[in-house]
């Protein structure tokens, strides 16, 4: 009754990213890589604005718009709160780009806003084979853009709270409570080791972010727009 | 004697009455997850929606920038503004979703005017003119953003329905369904060439 079909071309590897600049067709430099990282990674701390980098060699024919609405997806670029991602995706050999904006960013970086980074900012220099040039400007139009929608500080401190308090709980449960318990049958005292035993698993991965991204939860909506060089 | 018949007359309230709790509880659960599932449903329906209006409101816009092109194909963009026109007509609300031929009619009548618009974006390479107007190519990103989000609004639907469908469908959910009025609810089909089909993922 109703037809499913599978899509005509393959569909190529949806990347999980450790960082806010990933090239993985090895065009930046090591270094050009880290600047944009760490520019990128200090624009989320103090905006809240996650904006992704990612260049690939080739979609072998698949469209571009389904490829990078299931990376921003499978990402969450952006905070859960504001859904305020983009996700900039360069796709070298076949000459194609894709600004992905999140929903929340959609009122200030409009479709016909992104459409006018690429052709004016970065088909430019991308023309000349200057990708460093064309991607730093892109970028740098995208943060002001987004600037004007978010912009608070983000407490590093915040970062997986949650799951981090989750572990912390089954933790005091699977080790600590039986402690008590055992202390409190042994009469107390001498399990004094299992208390510390306990704590020392959740105090050790705190902060969290070494230079590297993780995604906020945010969700997207097709917005954006598509160009070429 | 009639002490012991008493006593097993009562243990088969009991157990009867807890049978009947039991046949409750499962109603209930299933009646409240057809509804969760039924509300995701409509919400897919209204992001749509959303997008379909948003496209609509663009067209007034770009019909006049158009028509300001000296020589500009008239059948193209008239195309559009009738289709959009027929977009109008149709009444949309939520029980759309139960009734297949009505359903049908909206799919057509916006897929019409998907097409009209293809049309008149592929006409207006032929026109340098419109190809320098930042006014026009700004309404052209928009334009072509939109169906974009429409496209993924509508996969998204889609796979809300399939979710709401295959729930109401497997027994005994079916029977409760039935008894409680839940429709089956209807899939936008993709459209041969013009259309992304659903994609599955089995993730």
């Amino acid at each position: 009754m109703i037809c499913f079909s599978i899509s005509l071309f393959a569909q190529p590897e949806i990347p999980t990213l450790e960082k806010y600049a990933n090239d993985f067709t090895n065009t930046l430099a090591n270094s050009q890589i880290d600047e944009l990282n760490e520019d990128l990674l200090q624009f989320y701390k103090n905006t809240s604005n996650q904006i992704v980098l990612l260049m690939i060699n080739t979609l072998d024919g698949h469209p571009i718009e389904e490829y990078s609405i299931e990376v921003a997806e499978k990402n969450k670029i952006g905070t859960k709160d504001y859904d305020n991602g983009v996700l900039f995706l360069v796709v070298k050999n076949d000459r194609l780009m894709r600004i992905e904006v999140g929903y929340g960013l959609e009122p200030v970086i409009t479709d016909a806003m992104s459409s006018s980074i690429l052709n004016n900012q970065v088909a430019p220099h991308f023309k000349e084979g200057n990708f460093y040039q064309g991607i730093k400007e892109g970028l740098q139009a995208l943060k002001d853009a987004a600037i004007g929608e978010y912009n608070e500080q983000v407490e590093t401190e915040d970062y997986d709270n949650d799951a981090e308090s989750l572990v912390t709980l089954i933790i005091i449960l699977i080790f600590v409570l039986p402690a008590i318990i055992r202390s409190i049958k042994n009469g107390g005292g001498s399990s004094g080791g299992f208390w510390f035993g306990g704590f020392g698993g959740s105090s050790g991965r705190s902060g969290g972010s070494f230079g590297g991204f993780s995604g906020g939860g945010g969700s997207f909506g097709g917005g954006g727009a598509s160009g070429s060089w | 004697m009639e002490k012991g018949i008493f006593r097993s007359w009562v243990g088969v309230v009991i157990i009867i009455a807890l049978l009947v709790l039991v046949v409750v509880f499962i109603v209930v659960g299933k009646y409240n997850t057809l509804v969760t599932l039924e509300e995701g449903v409509l919400q897919g329906w209204s992001q749509v929606e959303n997008q379909y209006q948003r496209r609509a409101d663009l067209i007034p816009n770009l019909v006049n920038t158009v028509k300001g092109v000296k020589d500009f194909e008239k059948e193209t963009y008239l195309a559009v503004t009738e289709a959009r026109s027929k977009v109008n007509q149709i009444n949309v609300t939520p029980e759309m979703l139960n009734d297949p031929q009505t359903f049908q009619q909206f799919q057509n009548a916006q897929d019409e005017l998907s097409s009209a618009l293809s049309r008149l974006l592929v006409v207006v390479e032929n026109y340098p003119e419109l190809k320098a107007n930042e006014n026009f190519l700004q309404l052209q990103a928009q334009l072509e953003g939109t169906e974009n989000r429409i496209a993924v609004e509508r996969k998204r639907y889609n796979e809300l329905v399939q979710e709401f469908n295959t729930y109401r469908r497997k027994f005994p959910t079916n029977i409760i369904a039935g008894m409680f009025g839940f429709d089956e609810k209807q899939y936008f089909k993709g459209k041969e060439g013009t259309d992304e089909p659903p994609v599955v993922n089995f993730e």
